[in-house]
């Protein structure tokens, strides 16, 4: 029969120290994301609406996920009031930090954005906020391409 | 009814909007990056824990169940087969028999190596039949490897093993 | 095998299909690949997603696309939202195990309606998807040496080769059929005219196998309606039904097996026979889709679903009998070698494509004999894993 082993040094790990996994990936933004990237390059917000039964989804899709039908974009202001936020007081690596971090509903959709709220003494919900875009020459193309919501 | 008709052709269309490498190395289409940092270290387990010690001591060990007979190599704690705890460990030799081989030209990353690695599964002598294990030949020209060679471990020196696969530097030719 | 009873409540017909095209990179993400495919599948059934009752989606691992929990993340685009929805898992042998899972669904009389998505995009794993693949070996014994997943494949084909007796010339025959099938298919790759001289003098990877012989990764999305026969009654007068299913898997000990022949494909394939009547694979399947991701697999895969006998299916090659106007045909739509090979979403050229050409949708990829009955199977991982169904449009 085989004999356990209860020596916690015998049991081995490997390799000592940890083996890295090297991954390395690259995510498109799809058909939606280009377009709303695109659109934000020229300092505009788009959504998108079903044509068959008119839900406003933000961020934009080509389909509706209910119906299956297509969608076509519209623009909004890209303002919008908060619904939930959360004061984050430890980063990523768990070193301190205090970031504001909120679910902004937009106006003219049935969506939320998830972003930073700066330059805001005290944040409640219900409040009115709008973005700061980057310079459009700086814009990478990603969501960090909207810097910050501020009080609007 | 859409269907019933036999004078479709299937799929009607191709949907989909290809890219090229160059579209995402010059961005002309906006994407995003991550590199993730995954660090991890792996339990070897009860049967390995041994396996890899006695590899520090330039040996190596196999299992046996005395159900089905067979000398178990790389050693598990369970046979598979009769769905049981083995019976005991049995030392195995150090040579072996040729059963496939490659010559491998590209690493890992599916880049082009400068020299060919030759690649092989070798059947462990003293274990049953097709107990093998893979590993990589050195000490040969790739063209003159075949099934059914025979080959010898070729150990690194006592005091550069650390208890892993690769305390085996490769296998050689027995015949001379 | 022995205890397995194959009661069931309903048969199951399928009567819709649906693929992307299969292209090395695609701009679209993950979702937007779903949907087209399964705007596709309900076209052709004459569906809306309401009538849909559940969804099973099948997608290989997270690493490829990036994310994990990828069957949540795809589920808005494959149609999942407020309805039963699953992922099924199983290496490359997803492509004709989700189509089962989904035989499941039906077959219980869980659900009459049942929608099967499959979807890959392994472009996002950068620079090559091949970086993902090392992670599939064992962490102690393999890892070490720096494998690439080739490997595997090359030290198979040499064992192919040696205990057949069989060249490389014949293996090459099968990437040449395949790639100039694929001529004929709109979401195709890499079809192309080669000749047997191209495979043998393409770039070496890990001898024997050589560029050719390989099929390249992809993206893609591929999609299949499943119904119960009354609900098949009202849509169609040529169902497609789904006579046999059966899968199996190998350990991972693959060193310790000798590798010439599949015995795992051969004991899904003796399962999935037993369901569906058949006694002599070789006389009574008109088509079949073997997983063909190498050359030498669609030969390997032959003989493990019995369609040859152990060595004789490079023979059948050569004599022309696999070709598309031959007795046997053997993957008509062009295989993963002239398609391109999306791992998950291969489903679209073997389960889609039996569907296809049992329900006379081919188009110029329709095989010349008439075909009551075909087969598709899918094989994965380490060596491990096959997945067997099969078709008849004869109840």
């Amino acid at each position: 029969m085989i004999e356990k082993i209860v020596d916690p040094e015998k049991l081995r790990h490997f390799p000592p120290g940890g083996g890295k996994i090297e991954l390395y990936w690259i995510y498109t933004s799809g058909k939606a994301g280009e377009e709303f990237f695109r659109k934000l390059r020229e300092g505009k917000f788009i959504a998108s609406k079903c044509k068959k039964c008119g839900h406003r989804y933000f961020p934009p899709r080509i389909y509706c996920e209910f119906d299956f039908a297509e969608t076509e974009f519209y623009e909004i202001s890209g303002e919008g009031c908060v619904e939930a936020f959360t004061i984050a007081k430890l980063d990523l690596n768990e070193e301190p930090m205090e970031e504001v971090i909120a679910l902004i509903k937009l106006d003219g959709t049935d969506g939320r954005i998830l972003h930073v709220i700066k330059e805001a003494k005290d944040v409640c919900i219900g409040m009115r906020v709008r973005p700061v875009l980057k310079k459009a020459e700086d814009m990478q193309g990603n969501i960090c391409d909207i810097l910050y919501y501020k009080p609007a | 009814m859409a269907v019933g008709k036999k004078k479709i052709e299937c799929p009607p269309y191709a949907e989909g909007t290809p890219l090229s490498e160059k579209d995402i190395s010059e961005k002309r289409v906006t994407f995003f990056e991550d590199h993730p940092n995954l660090v991890y270290s792996w339990t070897t387990g009860q049967a390995l824990s041994r396996f890899l010690e006695e590899l520090k001591n330039g040996r190596l060990i196999a299992t046996k169940c005395n159900k089905c007979g067979r000398i178990i190599f790389p050693p598990r704690i369970y046979c598979e087969l009769c769905y049981k705890p083995i019976d005991g460990w049995v030392y195995v030799k150090d040579t072996g028999t040729v059963q496939t081989f490659s010559i491998s030209y590209i690493d890992p990353d599916a880049k082009p190596l400068d020299k060919p690695v030759v690649v092989a599964v070798i059947a462990v002598d003293g274990a049953s039949p097709n107990m093998g294990i893979m590993h990589v030949l050195g000490e040969v020209e790739p063209e003159r490897v075949y099934i059914g060679m025979k080959v010898k471990a070729v150990w690194k020196p006592e005091n550069e093993r650390e208890g892993a696969i690769t305390d085996i530097k490769y296998w050689r030719p027995l015949e001379g | 095998m022995k205890g397995l009873k194959f009661h069931k409540k309903q048969d199951v017909a399928i009567v819709g299909a649906g693929m992307t095209t299969f292209k090395r990179r695609l701009l679209e993400t993950g979702k937007e690949l779903s949907y087209f495919a399964v705007k596709q599948a309900l076209e052709e059934a004459g569906l809306d997603i309401s009538d849909i009752e559940m969804v099973v989606m099948g997608s290989a691992p997270d690493a490829f696309d990036g994310v994990a929990l990828k069957g949540e993340y795809l589920l808005d685009g494959s149609g999942g939202s407020d309805r039963p929805y699953m992922r099924v898992f199983v290496g490359g042998g997803t492509g004709v195990f989700a189509p089962i899972a989904g035989y499941w669904h039906v077959a219980s009389g869980l659900a009459d309606v049942c929608l099967v998505v499959c979807e890959e995009k392994m472009s996002s794993c950068y620079p090559h998807p091949q970086s993902a693949f090392k992670y599939i070996w064992d962490p102690i014994l393999e890892r070490p040496l720096k494998p690439n997943l080739i490997w595997i494949f090359a030290l198979e084909m040499r064992r192919y080769m040696h205990v057949n007796n069989v060249k490389h010339e014949d293996i090459a025959l099968v990437s040449v059929k395949n790639k100039a099938n694929a001529l004929d298919h709109p979401c195709a790759q890499v079809a192309e005219k080669i000749t047997v001289e191209d495979v043998l003098k393409s770039e070496p990877m890990a001898l024997p196998v050589r560029r050719l012989d390989v099929s390249p990764p992809s993206d893609g999305a591929a999609a299949l309606v499943m119904v119960a026969p009354h609900i098949a009654r009202q849509l169609t007068d040529e169902p497609v039904w789904v006579t046999g299913v059966g899968w199996c898997l190998d350990t991972t000990h693959w060193t310790n097996r000798d590798l010439y022949f599949p015995r795992y494909v051969a004991e899904a394939a003796r399962m999935a026979y037993r369901m569906a009547h058949i006694t002599d694979p070789r006389k009574q399947i008109d088509v079949a889709e073997p997983y063909d991701p190498f050359d030498y697999k669609e030969l390997h895969h032959m003989e493990g679903l019995g369609l040859a006998r152990k060595g004789e299916a490079p023979i059948l090659t050569r004599e022309g009998v696999t070709a598309r106007d031959g007795d046997l045909p053997v993957c008509p739509s062009g295989g993963l070698l002239g398609v391109g090979n999306p791992i998950a979403a291969t489903m679209g050229v073997k389960a889609c494509e039996i569907y296809w050409q049992l329900a006379y949708r081919a188009g110029k990829r329709q095989v010349a004999k008439e075909v009551t009955t075909g087969v598709c199977q899918a094989w994965g991982d380490l060596m491990q894993v096959g997945t067997v169904m099969v078709m008849s449009n004869k109840r």
